[in-house]
């Protein structure tokens, strides 16, 4: 129905332009991607608008240097781009504050695009309530990638486990045929992401959203589940010698890769790493949620959309977003970044292992959170990563005192 | 014929001598002080030599090598390979077109960026250390204290500005920028060292019917030889390692070399090529020390003539 309904615009669109020959219209679109898998995911895009007749005038940022500063540098200065990729729900308010927000739920609603998102995406592309952001991948904050053959080596089978006390339990049996059961890397990031996916998997949805939520209830802290997250935290911090000392997650995947050790549990971008060392989703390496988890946390890349623009250029934006939001367009996007497509009804045959496994436990719309970065307090956020990272790193810590810090934090930042 | 005093010789008396002043010089003995001053020096120098090293030979090596770790051990076999990618094929956002696109927005940022700061400080320095210019005083403190204000803080202001004036997202508006944030700095540089200059000259200049600007051209500029380079050497390398004010003012055109740069190397979602990012840092790097190369020992020469000692 949807794709029908897309279709049939993007045929209508290319009527008219082909008989007025005036609806091409430049779009400057601002992003952060370099890597040569986000160009070629970005690519699919460009083509897909090309054939629209508009044409693509690029801006690249990269990420963490204060791009979302820059985005709204450019505003200032008179030259706002007219698509941008960006997350942060500040800049969206800032923007419709000035007049230049592009509301968007009667669009989605009026192409059928909502239905077939999975919940936490469309939680993610919404402020306040309506939807400004134009969903282009997906990514899974905390997935367990295992080497196959290192599984096969030591006799274990990570598709038999359905608890962390399974897991656990074969670690003997791992380390006694030679490998580290699990590869983690001591920095904070890794730390931060592994906790909210832990919080997530062994707490469950309703205690992750009073914590990493937009609004924090410290009752959560004194969850006996989360005292059990904590508790699973340190089992993985048991696991990080000396080697892991700030180690890069990249170089965390390599020691999986390169079959020093089974299995990394980490955002499922790792498997840009696997796809580079030409191994094979299904066949080298296995994916899987935390076994016996309750919820993924799911991160999700948007595009925004410049309002208060002539008529004909805001036709062009949308005709940009049909672009992104098209089944077979997001099957096509995600097989060259290594994501997942944002639409459950994304073509099968263009999906790999992973993103097929991904996307059947997306199909339960209670089985998924989103990423803080959505919707946690930033500082609310920076303070729970310092409290995890020292856990991490100090064997001497309790649990009690963790939860004591992050008590003390709230009251200081949002109490 | 008596010796010469240090003074006749520094002011360059000529005198015939008969033979070739003798300073006795001792004897170079290794003791133990040296030999520590040597170990000293050899300690510091390895300090920026080892990173340097494995950066270049990273540079030549092959991923599959990179991978097994070994940061120290030599490139296995020695391949141009990312050096080429890093300069021709290198993408920077969806335009893989290398580095070199940013290599030559650089340059055409540089020259611009380098006529407009040296000529208003220059002519600056000049009025404020020569001329009778009411209230130079508290103008001093002030190109003074502008000298330690935050870039980040006037940023958004400027951007306002630029865009008034038209030039935001433009060479020209980067080119604008850099000039009147080194404006303070370079200014002094050029003052003080103008005020080195006698007094009678100018006021002989000024009798021989003198214009401001007559004097500046004939006078002043041949003069200011020794403290160009110096600013030169300072100004190449601040703008063409700056990263913010490219970024910020260059708009969609005009993003420098060190944007491409960051892009190529900054993912936080991707696959990382540690040889193409070595080249690519590589890259960077080389104008500016081919510049200090080229003219390091002038250098060194106008700073002892009086430039930034005083």
């Amino acid at each position: 129905m949807s794709r029908k309904l897309l279709t049939g615009l993007a045929a209508g669109l290319m009527l008219g332009t082909a008989s007025t020959g005036a609806m091409a219209t430049d779009l400057v679109i601002y992003h952060s991607w370099s890597a040569p898998p986000e160009v070629a995911a970005l690519n699919v895009l460009r083509a897909g608008l090309e054939e629209k007749g508009h044409s693509w005038t690029d801006i690249a940022i990269p990420h963490d240097t204060g791009s979302n500063v820059n985005l709204m540098s450019l505003v200032t200065g008179g030259q706002p781009p007219n698509v941008f990729m960006e997350s942060n729900p500040g800049v969206y308010r800032d923007l419709a504050g000035m007049g230049l927000g592009l509301p968007l739920t009667q669009w989605f609603e009026e192409n059928n695009v909502v239905e077939n998102l999975p919940t936490s995406v469309a939680a993610a592309i919404s402020v306040d309530g309506e939807i400004v952001k134009v969903p282009t991948a997906l990514h899974i904050d905390g997935m367990v990638y295992y080497n196959m053959e290192v599984a096969e080596a030591a006799g274990v089978d990570p598709t038999a486990w359905t608890s962390f006390e399974d897991m656990f339990a074969d670690f003997e049996t791992i380390r006694a045929a030679g490998y580290d059961p699990v590869a983690v890397g001591s920095q904070p990031f890794q730390v931060g992401y592994l906790m909210h996916a832990l919080t997530a998997a062994v707490a469950g949805p309703d205690v992750y959203s009073a914590i990493y939520g937009s609004e924090v209830d410290p009752a959560a802290l004194d969850d006996p589940a989360f005292r059990q997250t904590l508790e699973t935290l340190r089992l993985f911090a048991n696991e990080a010698g000396p080697a892991a000392q700030n180690r890069p997650w990249n170089e965390t995947t390599n020691e999986v890769i390169s079959g020093r050790a089974l299995m990394q549990v980490h955002g499922d971008w790792m498997k840009g790493e696997w796809l580079a060392a030409d191994k094979v989703p299904g066949t080298d390496f296995g994916c899987m949620q935390i076994p016996g988890g309750k919820a993924v946390v799911v991160t999700v890349d948007a595009w925004g959309l410049l309002g208060g623009v002539p008529e004909d250029v805001q036709q062009a934006e949308l005709d940009f977003a049909s672009v992104v939001v098209d089944p077979e367009v997001q099957g096509a996007f995600a097989a060259e970044k290594g994501s997942t497509p944002v639409r459950l009804d994304a073509p099968a045959d263009s999906l790999d292992a992973c993103s097929q496994e991904v996307l059947e436990i997306l199909g339960d719309p209670a089985h998924q959170v989103q990423n803080p970065h959505n919707t946690a307090d930033a500082d609310w956020q920076d303070s729970i990563w310092d409290v995890v990272f020292n856990f991490w790193s100090d064997p001497n810590m309790t649990v009690d005192d963790a939860i004591a810090q992050m008590k003390e934090n709230y009251d200081t930042i949002l109490g | 014929m008596s010796e010469l005093t240090v003074a006749q010789r520094a002011a360059g008396a000529e005198i015939a001598i008969d033979r070739a002043p003798y300073f006795p010089r001792r004897k170079k003995m290794i003791t133990g002080r040296s030999i520590a001053v040597l170990v000293f020096l050899s300690i510091c120098a390895l300090f920026f030599a080892v990173p340097l090293y494995v950066v270049v030979v990273t540079s030549f090596k092959t991923m599959a090598q990179i991978r097994e770790g070994a940061i120290f051990a030599p490139p296995s076999m020695w391949t141009l390979e990312a050096w080429d990618y890093a300069w021709n094929q290198a993408c920077s956002g969806i335009n893989c077109n290398g580095l070199k696109v940013g290599f030559w927005n650089s340059v055409a940022i540089l020259f611009p960026s380098l006529v407009l700061s040296i000529a208003l400080s220059m002519v600056t320095g000049y009025a404020l250390a020569l001329w009778n210019v009411r209230w130079a005083g508290p103008f001093l403190f002030l190109l003074f204290i502008c000298a330690f204000v935050p870039f980040q803080i006037i940023m958004f202001p400027l951007i306002s500005m630029t865009s008034t004036l038209k030039v935001y997202g433009s060479i020209w508006g980067v080119a604008l920028v850099h000039s009147v944030l080194s404006m303070p700095v370079l200014t002094l540089i050029f003052r003080n060292y103008y005020k080195d200059v006698p007094q009678e000259i100018l006021s002989a200049a000024i009798m021989d019917s003198g214009s401001f600007w007559r004097i500046f051209f004939e006078i002043i500029v041949p003069m200011s030889g020794n403290i160009l380079i110096v600013i030169l050497i300072l100004q190449i390398t601040s703008v063409w390692n700056d990263y913010l004010i490219g970024v910020t003012f260059g708009g969609f055109n005009a993003q420098p070399m060190t944007v491409n740069l960051a892009n190529l190397i900054t993912i936080s979602t991707g696959t990382v090529a540690y040889n193409q990012n070595m080249a690519a840092a590589l890259l960077t790097a080389i104008p500016p020390l081919v510049i200090y190369f080229l003219v390091g020992k002038l250098f060194v020469q106008g700073i002892t003539a009086g430039a930034i000692k005083g």
